[in-house]
């Protein structure tokens, strides 16, 4: 009833895709060993690249972006809240200071 | 094809188990976002102990993520295969997902063993039991899932096969699956690489 | 009259229970108007035991320096006192409210996901059982060379760390012994329930709605279930892990709550909270829809503002999740985390202003007709706006640093779940008791509890305000007699038993009206809502067939038109309508198929009490049986279709 198989990916599509998140995978491991040179890069562009793998089997492999917008907002709903609060507790401990 | 009987009538179009599935893995995320929030939290701290960094092995984990990451090509691809049809094909890739996922397990069990021999377990101090919960609690989600995946290739093997309706369905299972992969997308990054 | 059709095969090894009378009818019941039944009932039974914790508190509390209780059994009486009252009396009472109403107010047959809706129930009764066994299995150790150390008795073995286990004097080295064990296990075990119920409820609300049943024609009982939905969603996995890491320090030698571990206390708290605080808007805001139900039929007007109550209520609940610090305002949080939250926790008394004037909107000028479902309403939102306002001034943080661990928080909490939640609850259970049993309940009785309860309830609560301001502590099993306390407090121990008297009323008043009442037509109230089209008791399926809605308040619609000066006035076909309605949903025309009943729910759920005292023990075999329980379970259900398949030429 509710599936749109005109746009679901072929399997070459998926293979395709299971390739660029190997060479994402590289990068963030090559990023590990280059710290040095990388330097304080290093930690957004790891965070950044995790995201996109991230986004890429969340709206693929799990077909999020062709669902309807009812899921979708649940689950990033789910995440902002997540994020929001999560950030609040930690910025909250880094802040405290006990002797 | 809605699950109760009720009215044949879903007013958003989407099919009701994959709605409550997806609500489902929504709070999933509450749930591994306070175990990484706790994690992030004690990382910090500077109380004196062996810390993860002192006993990981990069290479080797990054071996393991690729497997656990090649794992969700092979269940697109039974889900796929099912939605042509084609009951062989799925039970192969069905298979290949739950041989990864077990794979993946294996290598976090001689990595958990590794580190234990070093001096680093549960009880050790709250970088290794941060540590430990987390990963263990993403490795217990691992397990479920390879059990229902074999389940899933079991019930396969009938003669009826796998149907795209049913109650313990492939799609679900797909999706957990997933979820199992993307949560360690994010556990690979902040626990081992920043 | 259409029988529900059985079964002519069956599709797994075990035979699918058939039975429609009996105790096992209802043991594998997924009718969710027999699920919320017995929800009701068990939370009731719950709300007792609650109650007689209350009153052997307040007898240690009516005289300076007593002995009726010793510290240890005081801890475990207030311990056990909130943790009934929160989870196994309000929340289960407001479940049997979601379960009965959800789906006939939106025109359903049943819930989206019927055995897990069964599988709630048993997660929570089991999860009722394993908490209260701590009373037979549990102990409870002094700590080592502490202040206490005394032998402590059977009343004593109950969990003692508070309802909010505070770390680390909830943990292995204050707490010694098992009692806290069974808190944290079996807070565990009934998160898992409401989780599960969560799911269910939003996928019911947002997929089953009946033709016609848009969003804003929704009952704000409805958009109310919505959002508590919501809120346990996603507070509740944070608990359950905070949860975790409590058993695994107190089990398991981890030190996340410990400081000689590197550990961190305040982290409880924050985590505690995060859940505690939208816990507290779980509890309220089932109240506040059956409070906008009840007021507009008795008012014979529509409710004011509805659309405004709506976003209100949403607005309570998205808020709701940013004011969980409030409770750590003396936790020694920063100035800043103290700045933010205050405000927060100023900005959500307006949406829940909002609601009050249209609460007060609705009734004015309105034909009220005061009876006894009215009445509760009424009281609610004269006692809610008195807690609501001692709630505002805890908001201010340095008046909240006076107010902290003294009776005056009691007493704000108090006027709003009690006041608040429990009299709203009240009300809906006088207002629906004749769509669910069939009979009227006894009108004088009715108002005899509500004014009894009025009374206890304020001589109770009261005193405690300033009785806090001048310094009394809560959580103390004695206060001195230099405190000059004792008078007040003599007073708020009567109240109680004012109350407790007034629940007695009700219990009679209940048995008496099920048995003898009057017998209900199916309309009592000339409401406005879609489940009083249906047959009082509700029959088995519902709706005869879907409804189909046309407007906010259909059934309102359906009686009455408009004058030119706004004035409802009955429609002529009215009467025949109403007879045509009764002779339709009593004579259903068509086959209907409902959800078989099933086994594996209850299966499933006994599992997980075994695997809660498997790690209390830490014994393999009973983890292991647990296990297995869990995994017949699992695989029964997920190899048994929701409805068996039905033979072409079975008939009824």
């Amino acid at each position: 009833m509710s599936e749109n198989h005109l746009e679901h990916p072929t399997p070459k599509k998926y293979v395709q895709i299971a390739i660029v998140l190997g060479i994402l995978t590289a990068i963030e491991i090559a990023l590990y060993y280059t710290e040095d040179i990388v330097g304080v890069f290093t930690d957004p562009l790891l965070i950044f690249l995790a995201i996109g793998k991230f986004i890429i089997v969340v709206g693929w492999f799990m077909h999020l972006r062709y669902e309807n917008k009812t899921v979708n907002r649940f689950f990033i709903g789910g995440m902002i809240l997540a994020l929001i609060l999560f950030t609040i507790v930690m910025l909250e401990r880094a802040s405290a200071n006990y002797s | 094809m809605s699950s109760s009987h009720a009215y044949p009538h879903e007013p958003t179009g989407v099919e009701t188990r994959k709605l409550g599935f997806w609500v489902f893995l929504s709070t999933e995320i509450l749930f591994f976002g306070t175990l990484i929030t706790t994690f992030m939290i004690f990382k910090g701290s500077d109380f004196p102990g062996m810390k993860l960094t002192d006993v990981y092995d990069i290479p080797f984990t990054s071996i393991s993520s690729f497997i656990l990451l090649m794992s969700s090509l092979t269940m697109v691809l039974a889900h796929n295969a099912l939605e042509a049809n084609d009951q062989e094909k799925t039970r192969v890739w069905l298979l290949a997902t739950a041989m990864l996922g077990a794979v993946f397990l294996a290598g976090q069990i001689y990595e958990f063993t590794e580190f234990y021999h070093k001096g680093f377990e549960l009880s050790t101090n709250i970088f290794s039991s941060s540590f430990y919960v987390l990963t263990g609690f993403h490795g217990l989600h691992v397990f479920v899932g390879v059990v229902l995946l074999l389940a899933l290739w079991g019930i396969g093997q009938r003669q009826k096969g796998l149907t795209l309706e049913g109650g313990m369905n492939l799609e679900f299972v797909a999706l957990y699956w997933h979820f199992v992969d993307i949560v360690w997308i994010v556990l690979f990054t902040v626990v081992y690489l920043i | 009259m259409t029988k529900i059709i059985e079964p002519s095969k069956q599709s797994n090894i075990f035979r699918r229970p058939s039975s429609e009378t009996g105790i096992w009818s209802w043991i594998t019941t997924v009718d969710h108007k027999r699920i919320g039944i017995m929800y009701g009932y068990a939370a009731f039974f719950f709300l007792l035991i609650g109650g007689l914790e209350a009153l052997v508190l307040r007898i240690q509390l009516s005289q300076p320096d007593n002995n009726f209780l010793t510290a240890a059994e005081y801890n475990a009486m207030f311990t056990m006192h909130g943790t009934t009252m929160i989870f196994l009396a309000i929340m289960p009472i407001s479940a049997a409210f979601f379960n009965y109403l959800l789906p006939l107010q939106i025109g359903a047959r049943d819930v989206a996901f019927p055995r897990l809706n069964a599988l709630s129930f048993w997660i929570f009764i089991f999860g009722g059982a394993f908490l209260y066994s701590t009373f037979i299995f549990g102990t409870a150790g002094a700590p080592e060379g502490g202040y206490l150390a005394e032998e402590v008795g059977w009343l004593g073995s109950a969990p003692n760390g508070g309802w909010f286990g505070y770390q680390p004097n909830a943990g292995m080295k204050y707490s010694p012994g098992t009692a806290m064990d069974f808190w944290a296990i079996g807070l565990q075990i009934l998160g898992i329930a409401s989780l599960i119920s969560a799911f269910n409820f939003i996928t019911t609300i947002i997929n089953m709605r009946t033709k016609g049943m848009r969003f804003m024609r929704m009952p704000v009982f409805v958009w109310m279930t919505f959002a508590v939905s919501f809120l346990l969603a996603f507070s509740l996995p944070i608990i359950a892990i905070a949860l975790f890491y409590v058993t695994f320090d107190r089990k398991f030698g981890t030190s996340f709550f410990l400081v000689e571990g590197g550990g961190d206390p305040v982290l409880w708290q924050h985590l505690f909270w995060l859940f505690g605080h939208p816990e507290v808007y779980i509890l309220i805001l089932p109240a506040f829809g059956i409070v906008s139900e009840v007021l507009p039929t008795f008012s014979r007007k529509p409710l004011f503002g509805y659309a405004a109550i709506v976003f209100a209520g949403f607005g309570i609940a998205f808020i709701g999740f940013g004011v969980w610090a409030h409770h750590m305002f003396a936790s020694a949080i920063s100035p800043v985390a103290q700045a933010g939250f205050g405000l927060s926790t100023m900005v959500i008394a307006v949406p829940t202003g909002v609601k009050i004037f249209n609460w007060l909107g609705t009734i004015w000028g309105g034909k009220l007709k005061l009876n006894t479902p009215m009445l509760f309403s009424l009281g609610f939102i004269g006692m809610f706006v008195i807690g609501g306002l001692s709630g505002v001034t805890h908001s201010i943080v340095p008046a909240d640093t006076q107010q902290t661990d003294t009776y005056y928080v009691v007493a704000h909490f108090h006027y709003v779940l009690f006041g608040g939640a429990l009299f709203g609850i009240f009300s809906g259970l006088y207002y629906w008791f004749p769509k669910v049993w069939g009979k009227m309940y006894n009108e004088s009785l009715g108002k005899i509890h509500f004014w009894l309860m009025m009374i206890g309830f304020n001589l109770t609560f009261g005193p405690m305000h300033w009785l806090g301001l001048q310094g009394q502590v809560r959580r103390t099993w004695v206060y001195a007699e230099e405190t000059n306390l004792q008078f007040w407090n003599i007073v708020v121990t009567v109240g109680a038993f004012i109350i407790a008297l007034s629940i007695i009323v009700f219990m009679i008043n209940w048995i008496f009206s099920k048995r003898n009442g009057e017998k209900a037509p199916f309309d009592p109230w000339d409401a406005r809502t879609i489940e009083w089209t249906i047959p009082s008791p509700t029959p088995v399926w519902n709706f005869s067939k879907a409804p189909e809605v046309r407007a906010l308040d259909d059934f309102w619609h359906t009686k009455y038109t408009e004058d030119e000066e706004g004035r409802a006035v009955r429609r002529e076909e009215t009467d025949q309508i109403l007879l045509d309605l009764e002779e339709e949903g009593l004579n259903p025309s068509e086959h209907i198929a409902l959800p078989n009943p099933s086994y594996f729910p209850i299966v499933l759920a006994s599992g997980l009490p075994l695997l809660g005292y498997a790690v209390i023990y830490k014994s393999i075999p009973l983890a292991f049986i647990g296990a297995v329980l869990l995994l017949i379970g699992g695989f029964g259900w997920g190899t048994e279709p929701l409805e068996e398949e039905i033979h072409e030429d079975s008939d009824e």
